[in-house]
């Protein structure tokens, strides 16, 4: 499952929609909306076309590298409020090992490479779309 | 040749569109359209060195040659994912 949704990532239907008999293990990575200050929500803009086209490729090269067996992930467009679910990422393989480390590289590889924006939201913030500076980050990272 | 050129997030907000029609000479390269996007709207060149680009929808080197009715795009660095 690959997909670019504007209502909310049913979670369940991620998780099952890569069960499979010979897995041992399914991770599951779940990019939450977090109450930065000023930070109602994350209003999210994709270039759909070239999203399933990269995320597609994203999941065929987890394959090859991690020699999982089923991936899906779901992206959220449009506007998405404090608390919830941007992106869900359901990992099923044999043992846990290459299922938590597929999941974590597929969740670096959405950042890195798929055309998703992100623009925060609130009373006091209407700001564009950016990339967050490391240095911003790791102090939210630090805070968090 | 003519191309369409799309735009996201803040370069959508520069131009003030989301796609552009341009034209420009056969065999012309990714980046020489580039560099005619940025003279045309000027506010753009602040943003060249972290631009991304792609053609037809898969990322793309400035030395690529475009073809008519190619779809371009210019890609802000990407954000997706948790917040």
């Amino acid at each position: 499952m690959i997909r670019i949704q504007r209502g909310r990532i049913d979670v369940k239907a991620v998780v099952d929609s890569v069960r499979r008999d010979d897995a041992g293990a399914i991770a599951v990575f779940l990019g939450t909306v977090r109450a930065d200050p000023d930070v109602e929500a994350l209003d999210y803009e994709v270039y759909t076309p070239m999203a399933i086209r990269t995320l597609t490729d994203l999941v065929d090269r987890a394959k090859a590298k991690f020699g999982v067996l089923g991936m899906s992930i779901v992206h959220r467009v449009g506007r998405v409020s404090v608390g919830g679910d941007s992106v869900a990422i359901a990992c099923a393989a044999v043992h846990r090992a290459e299922a938590f480390a597929a999941c974590a590289w597929a969740m670096e590889e959405v950042k890195r490479i798929v055309p998703i924006w992100k623009r925060e939201s609130g009373p006091r913030t209407r700001r564009t779309p950016r990339r967050r500076s490391g240095a911003r980050r790791k102090a939210r990272e630090a805070r968090a | 040749m003519r191309v369409q050129v799309k735009l996201f997030a803040s370069y959508r907000e520069i131009v003030g569109a989301d796609q552009l029609a341009w034209t420009l000479r056969d065999g012309a390269t990714l980046g020489a359209l580039v560099d005619a996007v940025l003279d045309a709207y000027p506010r753009l060149r602040g943003h060249r060195d972290t631009m991304f680009l792609a053609v037809n929808r898969a990322y793309a080197q400035p030395d690529v040659a475009l073809r008519d009715g190619d779809e371009v795009a210019l890609l802000p660095p990407v954000s997706g994912g948790l917040g």
